[in-house]
This record gives C-alpha cells, sequence and structure tokens, in this order.
C-alpha cells in the first residue's frame, strides 16, 4: 500500500476511534440518501411519509440493535428474524385463539425469544460451535416451529386494540414537544455535568464551546423532526418506547461491566479470559438478550402489520436487512467495535433506500442491487478502519 | 491496611538482607505436554517474598508455559503449586488473582479496540452502588478509574502515553507493554510474574521497569522475571534459574556466579549452586493447612 493510502487509513482509524466519528459515515450516507430523493421526490421529505418511513424502519430497526449486542463479541446471530416470528407467533395465537390478556401474550413472547436466544447461546459457549452453525440451525429450525404455532393457515390476525395501539398511537402535539424539550434538556444536564465533573477532577474533557454546538445540533435534529411528526399523526408512541429501550441497552453495553466485557471479547477473546472475565456466561447472556430484544420486534411486527404471517418473518428479507443495516450503520462483523444507535441509522439507511426507491418506481431489483452496493461499501469501509494489525 | 503496609515495609530490608526467607510460592513438579511436545518434564521451583527470582533459558525453554499454568491460564498435567505451605488449586484466572497472583504476559493480553483505562481495570472495574444490581450491570465509575489509571501510567514515566483515553491498539509495542505492566502491579498480589516485560521497552523505560520491580521487592512481593537480557537479570534478580528443555537446570545466588556459567547452563545444563530446594520443609509443610491466601496478608498496590 502506498504512503498516501496509508495516510487516508491513519486517518479514518482515528475518526473511527473518535466517540462521534463513528457516526460520521452513516450519519453522511443517510444525508446523501435524504437530500437524492428530497430533491427528486417531491413526496419523499412531507410528514406523511417521513412517519411511514420511521413506522416501516421500525422491525428492522429493532432486529439491527438485538442483533449488534452478538456482533460486539464476534460471533452472529442468524435466527433473529425466526425467533421474532415465534414470538410474534405465539403472540397472536395466546391473545387471538386462547383469549389470553394482552400484557401477560407480550411477557410470554418475549420470554419465550430470551429462552431460545439463551439455549443457542448455551450451545455456542460450552459445546463450542461457531455461532454461525448454531444459529443456521436455529433459523431453520425455529421457522418451523413458527409454522407449528401458526397451524396449518401460515396466518394469524392480531385485532387486540392495546397491542395494535402499540403502533397506531401517536401522542398529542404538545406531549410531544415536552417530551422533546425534556429530552434535550436532560442531554444537556448530562452532558455539562459530566464536563463539569472532569474538570473538577482535572480529566481531559471536551471545551464548552464545541459540546454547546453538539447539544444545539441535537436540539435542532429534535425539533426538526417532532414538528415534521406533529404536522401528520404526532409522534408515534412506538417511538417513545422503541427510543427508550435503545437508550437503556445504550447504557448497559457501554456503562455497566457486562458492556465492558462484550467489548473486551470482540476486541481478544483470549486477553478476556486472562482477564478474568467469564467469557462464556457473558456468551449465553448476549444470545439471551438478543431473543429478549428481537422478541420484541416481532411483536411490533405483530402490532403493525395487524396480523402474524409466516411470509412476514420467514425467509431473507428481514435477517439479512436487519444484519446489513448493523453493519451499515459502522458495527463491525469482526467484533469489538459498534453500538445499537449505529443499528438505528444503518436501519434509517435501509428504510429510507427501499421507500425513496419505491417512491421513484424502482423495482425489486434495483432496491435489491442498491443496498447489495451499500452493504459492500460499509463492509469495505469496516475492513480498511479495522485498525492497526500486526500482521504488517 | 495502611498501617500493615508500614509494617511490611519496615521489615523487607530485614528479609532482603538475609537473603529471603522461606519460600513463598513453591513450584513441585510441573508437567506440561502439548501432544507430542514435552513443554514441561517436572519442574520445581520457588519464589521468596522480598526476592526477585529470574528465570532464564533458551527460545521454546518452557518459560512461558510455565508463567501461564501459575497465572491460572493454562492447566498443568501434573504438579502442585503451594502458596505458603498450602496447595493451590489455581484453575482459573480468577483463582490466581484472586490468590494474589498477578502477571505481564509475553503477548500482553490487552484489548486493542478498549482504551488503556479499560484494559487497566479489565476484569476488576470499579462500580457504584446500586447494590440491588447484580455486580455486571452495576454502573461503571468510569471517572474513578481514570484518574487511578493516569496515575498508574504516569509513574511508568512513559511520557509519549498521553491520553488513558487512548485505544490500545493505536500505541506502540512499548507503550502497550507499559500498559500490561501498569495493569499487573496496580492489583493487590503477593506473587508479580513478568513474562520479558521489557523486550520492546526502550532504555529509560527499561529503567523504569527494573526501579518498578526493585520497588516490588521493597514491598516484599515474590517476584519471577523471565527476560533473555542478561545484564537485567543480573541487576535486578536475587537468584537466577535456568530452565533447559522444560526443565529446572540449576538455581544460582546472583552474587555467587557471572553471566558465563549461566549462558553455559542454559545451553549444556550443568547444575547450580542452590540445588533444586526439594527438601524445603515450608513447601511440604501441608500440616497447617493454611487454606487459601488470606487477602488481608496481601501487599498494597506499589505507590
Ligand atoms: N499452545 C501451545 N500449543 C502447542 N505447543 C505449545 C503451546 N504453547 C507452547 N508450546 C510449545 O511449548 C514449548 C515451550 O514454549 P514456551 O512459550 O513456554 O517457551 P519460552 O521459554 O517462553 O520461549 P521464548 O523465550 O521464545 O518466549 C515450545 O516448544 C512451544 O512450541
Ligand atoms: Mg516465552
Amino acid at each position: 500500500m502506498n504512503a498516501r493510502m496509508h495516510k487516508f487509513q491513519s486517518r479514518l482509524q482515528r475518526m473511527r476511534a473518535d466517540d462521534l466519528g463513528q457516526f460520521v459515515p452513516v450519519l453522511a450516507s443517510l444525508f446523501v440518501i435524504w437530500a437524492w430523493f428530497g430533491v427528486t421526490e417531491p413526496a419523499f421529505l412531507t410528514a406523511r411519509n417521513v412517519h411511514f418511513l420511521l413506522m416501516q424502519s421500525a422491525v428492522v430497526a429493532t432486529l439491527a440493535v438485538g442483533v449488534t449486542i452478538v456482533l460486539l463479541i464476534g460471533d452472529i446471530d442468524l435466527s433473529i428474524a425466526a425467533v421474532s416470528g415465534v414470538g410474534a407467533a405465539l403472540l397472536a395465537v395466546l391473545v387471538t385463539n386462547l383469549g389470553v390478556p394482552a400484557p401477560l401474550a407480550i411477557f410470554a413472547a418475549l420470554a419465550a425469544g430470551a429462552l431460545l436466544g439463551f439455549a443457542q447461546g448455551a450451545v455456542i459457549a460450552f459445546v463450542g460451535i461457531p455461532s454461525f452453525v448454531v444459529t443456521l440451525a436455529g433459523l431453520l429450525g425455529f421457522q418451523g416451529l413458527m409454522l407449528k404455532i401458526l397451524g396449518i393457515h401460515g396466518a394469524l390476525n392480531m385485532r387486540d386494540p392495546m397491542i395494535r395501539g402499540l403502533t397506531t398511537t401517536g401522542i398529542p402535539d404538545w406531549l410531544g414537544w415536552l417530551c422533546a424539550v425534556l429530552l434535550v434538556a436532560f442531554a444537556a444536564a448530562v452532558l455539562l455535568r459530566l464536563n463539569r465533573q472532569r474538570r473538577a477532577r482535572g480529566l481531559e474533557r471536551m471545551d464548552n464551546g464545541p459540546l454547546l454546538w453538539r447539544i444545539g445540533i441535537f436540539a435542532a435534529l429534535v425539533s426538526a423532526a417532532t414538528a415534521t411528526l406533529n404536522a401528520y399523526r404526532g409522534v408515534p408512541l412506538l417511538m417513545l418506547i422503541l427510543g427508550g429501550v435503545i437508550a437503556l441497552l445504550w447504557w448497559v453495553t457501554t456503562a455497566t461491566p457486562f458492556g465492558r466485557y462484550l467489548f473486551a471479547i470482540g476486541g481478544n477473546a483470549e486477553s478476556a479470559r486472562r482477564a478474568g472475565i467469564p467469557v462464556r456466561r457473558i456468551r449465553v447472556a448476549a444470545f439471551a438478550l438478543v431473543g429478549l430484544v428481537v422478541a420484541f420486534g416481532g411483536i411490533i411486527g405483530a402490532s403493525r402489520y395487524a396480523s402474524v404471517s409466516f411470509n412476514a418473518f420467514a425467509g431473507g428479507p428481514l435477517l439479512l436487512e436487519a444484519i446489513g443495516a448493523a453493519v451499515i450503520g459502522g458495527t463491525s462483523l469482526f467484533g469489538g467495535r459498534g453500538s445499537v444507535w449505529n443499528a438505528v441509522l444503518g436501519a434509517l439507511v435501509i428504510g429510507s433506500l427501499g421507500n425513496g426507491l419505491d417512491l421513484s418506481g424502482a423495482g425489486a431489483a434495483d432496491k435489491l442491487m442498491v443496498s447489495g452496493v451499500i452493504l459492500l461499501l460499509a463492509v469495505a469501509f469496516d475492513a480498511v478502519t479495522r485498525g492497526r494489525n500486526p500482521q504488517h | 491496611m495502611s498501617e500493615n503496609a508500614a509494617g511490611v515495609a519496615a521489615d523487607s530490608a530485614a528479609a532482603a538482607a538475609s537473603g529471603g526467607d522461606a519460600p513463598h510460592l513453591c513450584i513441585r513438579g510441573i508437567t506440561k505436554n502439548f501432544g507430542a511436545v514435552q513443554a514441561l518434564r517436572g519442574v520445581d521451583l520457588e519464589a521468596r517474598r522480598g526476592e526477585v527470582t529470574g528465570l532464564v533459558g533458551d527460545n521454546g525453554a518452557g518459560k512461558s508455559t510455565l508463567m501461564k499454568i501459575i497465572a491460572g491460564v493454562e492447566r498443568a498435567d501434573a504438579g502442585r503449586l503451594l502458596l505458603d505451605g498450602a496447595e493451590l488449586a489455581i484453575h482459573s484466572s480468577q483463582a490466581a488473582a484472586a490468590a494474589g497472583i498477578q502477571t505481564v504476559f509475553q503477548d500482553l493480553a490487552l484489548c486493542e479496540n478498549l482504551d488503556v483505562t479499560a484494559n487497566l481495570f479489565l476484569g476488576g472495574e470499579t462500580t457504584a452502588g446500586w447494590r440491588w444490581l447484580p455486580r455486571l450491570l452495576r454502573p461503571l465509575r468510569g471517572m474513578a478509574m481514570e484518574q487511578d489509571a493516569r496515575q498508574a501510567v504516569t509513574k511508568l514515566q512513559v511520557h509519549t502515553l498521553t491520553s488513558v483515553r487512548a485505544k490500545v491498539g493505536l500505541l506502540s509495542g512499548g507503550q502497550r507493554q507499559a500498559v500490561a505492566i501498569a495493569r499487573a502491579i496496580r492489583a493487590e498480589s503477593t506473587v508479580v510474574l513478568l513474562d520479558e516485560p521489557t523486550a520492546a521497552l526502550g532504555v529509560a523505560q527499561t529503567a523504569q521497569v527494573l526501579d518498578i520491580v526493585r520497588s516490588l521487592r521493597r514491598n516484599r512481593h515474590a517476584v519471577i522475571y523471565v527476560s533473555h537480557n542478561l545484564r537485567d537479570v543480573f541487576s535486578v534478580c536475587d537468584r537466577i534459574a535456568v530452565l533447559r528443555h522444560g526443565a529446572v537446570a540449576g538455581v544460582w545466588q546472583t552474587r555467587a556466579t557471572g553471566p558465563d556459567e549461566i549462558v553455559a547452563a542454559m545451553a549444556h545444563g550443568d547444575g547450580g549452586d542452590d540445588g533444586d530446594g526439594a527438601g524445603d520443609g515450608a513447601c511440604n509443610g501441608d500440616g497447617d493447612g493454611a487454606g487459601p491466601a488470606n487477602p488481608a496478608n496481601a501487599s498494597p498496590p506499589i505507590s
């Protein structure tokens, strides 16, 4: 590799090492996509379309967030779509056929997802079979399980008002604005307080100028989103719930020993083991957590489609879009790098592409090819910025 | 704890002057095979508190394998480890750390995607309150750890390592080695194993590490120091053990030998003046059943 390429590569690496730098590529692609379709398709940036774009991306985003957890430890879970399908099918059978109250059925679906994830994690960690193989078996087996649960028809309706309300409710405009203000105020207070504490302890910190800039940009984005969504049906309740869940997962993966160990195992599993980290148990817990999260994704899907069908979850598209979203977002397939927010942004990239290409009348063929190119670019970027490689 | 530390420091000089006392760590008949390769064939060795034991030998002699077994990373096929006469059951690195054994591995065992602070505290993170949660889910005390990390790194005087928030993967080889050393001496321990800790270090940083080894000795740690650099070994070790083809060829008092004799032993395996110490009463003393190392007995991290 020549010198200029090296310099470029090391600059990219430094950007990736920065906390916010890892969001730059996916934010840039999102911006390009939105600018392109915003100009070429007048309908793209309307409030109505933005609302639908977000709702369309919700299931993929949830599954992408889930799979990010095992991507961090350098594993993969190919069964996410099937597990979320099992969760959705269980929910539908319990509510529609057996008349179980919705909260209880939701709990059962989440527990089933966690259990399936736990079982796969246990086989991976304690029998020592690669996650690719175990979850591929899970993909097949759980699709069968889903068919069994759904019965011969392969589809069940979902009419329960509470479960439907999860994705059909918009909160009142004033409440939307209140949430937006509270969110920005909370973020600003936390960031400023952290910075003050770091100064008091004499630690490295950001100057207040750039910090205020970031808070300002964040406030502008939140306001724009709120205004746009209020112009149609209000901020969807789903966005608040999903935002809360993802924020909680973000906290778990970045601010707790568990989260730190996910990154450590993904970075160097042998070093993690020598540091006394219970690598196997962490792996099992990670897969169980993925199962829990993707079962939640299944519940969202059941609510949104007002039905649970085999074809909505089985087969390829949902699984591939979710893993693609995580990787396009900037989470490394090689482990040890990424974030749940990257997954959300990646899901928005895929969702926006699909939505925009639909509007412009492109066929399924174009959509697939464009998605393929973007995915390839993202993985290439990941490989180039993988960090200093001792072999070189 | 600080009272204990003061007491320990006071009598360490006496112990060092008398050339050490009863062995702290005893290695007895450790055997390890990797398939057809006999890496270790019955190693006997001991390390005393307040003493640095050098361990030298050719490439592939089995030094690193021995360190890994003591650190709980590899399991011996046969043999025993005794700490103050009590049998140690070290089957994991947690068990070794709990027994007060800290190690700098030859390959450093760092996570390159984590920053310096995270590597220093890996596996022993400090968490804040929130006792109703399992430890793994309690909030990390990031700022406190960062402060401690800065102190630990400052002590090693690697002036080019300016930020403890730098990812270890972006550091130079010597900087990484400094991080691994800082990690080992930060934790509470009585035994410190250093597997070629200066291999990638510059002259000034090597001197710094040798100083750290001496201060470990002052703090009554039992240190095993593996190195190919005989000058360093002679300048810092009290005794020198030669490992040859997976067995101890001999142990010499540093004062009573010279580099020529050590080199000859590495090449041909002539015996040492210290014998293999097999008859040492303290090692075989399973009578008092002292149990696992008492944490209150542990020396504080050097400061
Ligand atoms: N994990 C392993 N699998 C197979 N063989 C191994 C393994 N680890 C060590 N060995 C073998 O055991 C022998 C001792 O290796 P070891 O690393 O302990 O040597 P060493 O004395 O530390 O050498 P060096 O001075 O080069 O670091 C070597 O022959 C090596 O090939
Ligand atoms: Mg070695």
